[in-house]
């Protein structure tokens, strides 16, 4: 495996006896998109601002592109940071902004200008160049943000929640220009948000933040489909937890036997926690390998793609249920609370929590 | 419908009470203005106009070297208060123990302490330590006391601007003195402005403090103009006092226009002063 872009070896910060970030392992690949995700709180800024310099771990290392930063000025750092408040200089212009990191590394004139008309392309603010950021928009300050670290050709690119600011349209349009240009420098992005479909959609691996820790750290698909922690399943979008005992193979849940086919490593009488999507279970059409338990519908919400329905099966348990509203159906032959169901998912859609 | 009427009625009252607010702020400065082309001695009746008044005041040489006195002051103190407010700022922005911010706070004091006692405390000062009382020790006082103005001005600047922006000078490659001087100061341009205008104002017209601290020659304009009514009021302070008047007025009109010449819809000082147009 060639050297990662960033290394942290039990990278820990400590705030008035508090600990912020506890012992943090992690490898991001060159070229790799990834997130932070968290709620507020559980380090990830914390962790970022370390990265770029602007806070001194209180033990552990840096290693960027295999060369060890931990002690290294932020000015000396093969990185650039997105701020969250873009943090522009509003006494330049946007060429001005974006040109400013070259001309502190004195590239001479002609070449600044050059390389700022090509960034300026690229995200697509070329007829803009001369305006003071205070004229921009909120998407246009963020493009320049944007443009001023990239221009730079950092080793790693640092976001700190960039796209919280704009309004949810504008942010699914710069998602998704975001991981185009991306794809165009090649730069690792590191992407810290609170915003789960954001790190979903953006990412090529994802780890999960709570308390200074990272509770788990894979793919989307992995990390959304297989849930490790109890706190990474609640965490991305809903699911159904529920908690029980492990018996004869199964998970004992109130009187339900949940069966986990292919589980190991708990031993009879272990308390199990499991979980299931609520897409994964069906209302209708259930077939034979599907583990059934019948229940009544007692809330439902209409979702315009998509209906959600919850479905008391015992005294406390519920189940949140996820159903398209698919071309066929019409709104007369939907479920309606107080109708009694049967409901069914596959058992290998039944994950294991530690 | 009558109750609609009712509220679609004009503010006869609010209308009443802004006149009089207005009347009563700016009528005696008219007067002043107005007495000051009076052609006869009078303070009372108006005998036509004439210019002899001011023809008065150029020969006046007292007068006359008590307004550059005072132009020196004002001058000397904003720039001395604006660096080293600006540095108390800049300082006080990087404090983040409970000491600093009782520090902070020990340095807007010079706000609320009485200027009487600024001024007999200054004199006490002086005269201790054995320094002789001149233009120098009225200069001194006046930086004192104007300080506390600049600091809180240029620290409203600051918590405006996100802290974030420094840091994104040093990510960019400044070192942290180059990121003040690339970054910070050029963005505090506007509250500098309008720090240094507002002290020049309070420093120029100032009495208290230049009365306690001055020497005896050349005595500030405040303190020359208060002898001199103590000998019956000549016109020609009316006419000195509309020239100042018409000087304010351009430095007013310098602190709208000046900032946006070269910061293009950016705030100017004058709404930092005034409150207006916060971003």
């Amino acid at each position: 495996m060639s050297t990662p872009s960033v290394s942290l070896r039990g990278l820990t910060k400590d705030f008035a006896g508090a600990t912020v970030v506890d012992h943090l392992d992690l490898d991001i690949a060159r070229g790799e998109f990834f997130s932070l995700l968290g709620p507020s709180g559980c380090g990830k800024t914390t962790t970022l601002r370390m990265i770029a310099g602007f806070s001194d771990p209180t033990s552990g290392t840096i290693l960027v592109d295999g060369e060890d930063v931990t002690c290294t000025p932020p000015h000396k750092r093969d990185v650039n940071t997105v701020f969250q408040s873009y943090a522009l200089f509003e006494h330049l212009d946007v060429r001005g902004n974006v040109g400013f990191g070259l001309r502190r590394k004195g590239l001479d004139r002609r070449t600044i200008d050059a390389r700022v008309s090509e960034m300026l392309e690229l995200v697509e603010l070329g007829d803009r160049h001369k305006e003071r950021p205070n004229r921009l928009s909120g998407g246009q300050r963020q493009r320049v943000a944007l443009a001023r670290a990239l221009i730079n050709q950092p080793k790693v690119l640092l976001l700190d929640e960039p796209l919280a600011a704009l309004d949810l349209k504008l942010r699914h349009a710069m998602q998704a220009e975001l991981k185009a240009i991306q794809r165009e420098v090649g730069i690792t992005f590191l992407f810290v948000t609170h915003d789960q479909d954001e790190a979903l959609s953006m990412s090529d691996r994802v780890a999960i933040m709570n308390d200074g820790v990272i509770e788990q750290c894979g793919a989307p698909e992995d990390v959304y489909e297989r849930p490790s922690s109890v706190f990474a399943a609640g965490f991305i979008g809903t699911s159904n937890l529920m908690s029980g005992t492990w018996t004869a193979g199964c998970v004992s849940v109130a009187d339900l036997s949940i069966p986990v086919p292919g589980h190991q490593g708990s031993a009879e009488g272990d308390a199990v926690s499991v979980t299931v999507r609520p897409e994964k279970i069906w209302l209708s059409e259930l077939t034979p390998q599907m583990f059934r338990v019948s229940g009544t519908i007692v809330a439902t919400s209409y979702h315009g793609a998509t209906t959600q329905y919850v479905v008391s099966i015992g005294p406390d348990l519920s189940l949140t249920v996820l159903e398209q509203n698919l071309p066929q159906m019409r709104a007369d032959d939907r479920w309606h609370a107080g109708d009694r169901v049967e409901v069914g998912w596959l058992p290998e859609h039944t994950v294991v929590l530690t | 419908m009558a109750r609609a009427r009712r509220l679609e009625r004009k503010p006869v009252l609010a209308v009443i009470v802004t006149a009089v607010f207005f009347a009563w702020l700016y009528l005696p400065i008219l007067a002043v203005a107005l007495f000051s082309l009076n052609d006869k001695k009078s303070l009372s009746s108006f005998g036509g106009f004439s210019l002899r008044w001011y023809d008065d005041l150029v020969h006046n040489t007292a007068l006359l070297d008590s307004l550059v006195a005072s132009l020196k002051i004002a001058t000397v103190a904003t720039l001395g208060s604006l660096v080293l407010g600006t540095m108390l700022a800049l300082g006080l922005e990087r404090v983040t123990s409970r000491r600093g911010r009782v520090i902070g706070a020990v340095t807007l004091l010079p706000l609320v302490t009485p200027e009487i006692v600024t001024g007999v405390a200054a004199l006490l000062l002086f005269t201790g330590i054995g320094l002789k009382l001149s233009m120098t020790t009225v200069i001194l006082a006046e930086i004192t006391f104007s300080i506390a103005y600049v600091t809180v001005i240029v620290r409203g600047r600051l918590a405006g601007i996100a802290g974030e922006v420094e840091e994104a000078a040093r990510d960019l490659g400044c070192t942290p003195s180059q990121a003040v001087r690339l970054v910070t100061l050029p963005t505090l341009v506007p509250a500098l402005v309008g720090a240094g205008l507002l002290v020049f104002a309070l420093v120029f017209d100032d009495f208290v403090l230049a009365f306690f601290t001055t020497g005896v020659d050349p005595q500030p304009l405040p303190v020359r103009v208060y002898s001199s009514i103590r000998f019956g009021v000549s016109p020609a302070i009316n006419a000195i006092g509309t020239l100042m008047l018409l000087a304010s007025a351009l430095l007013i009109v310098a602190a709208l226009w000046v900032p946006r010449l070269f910061n293009r819809g950016g705030a100017s000082s004058l709404d930092l002063i005034t409150g207006g147009d916060q971003r």
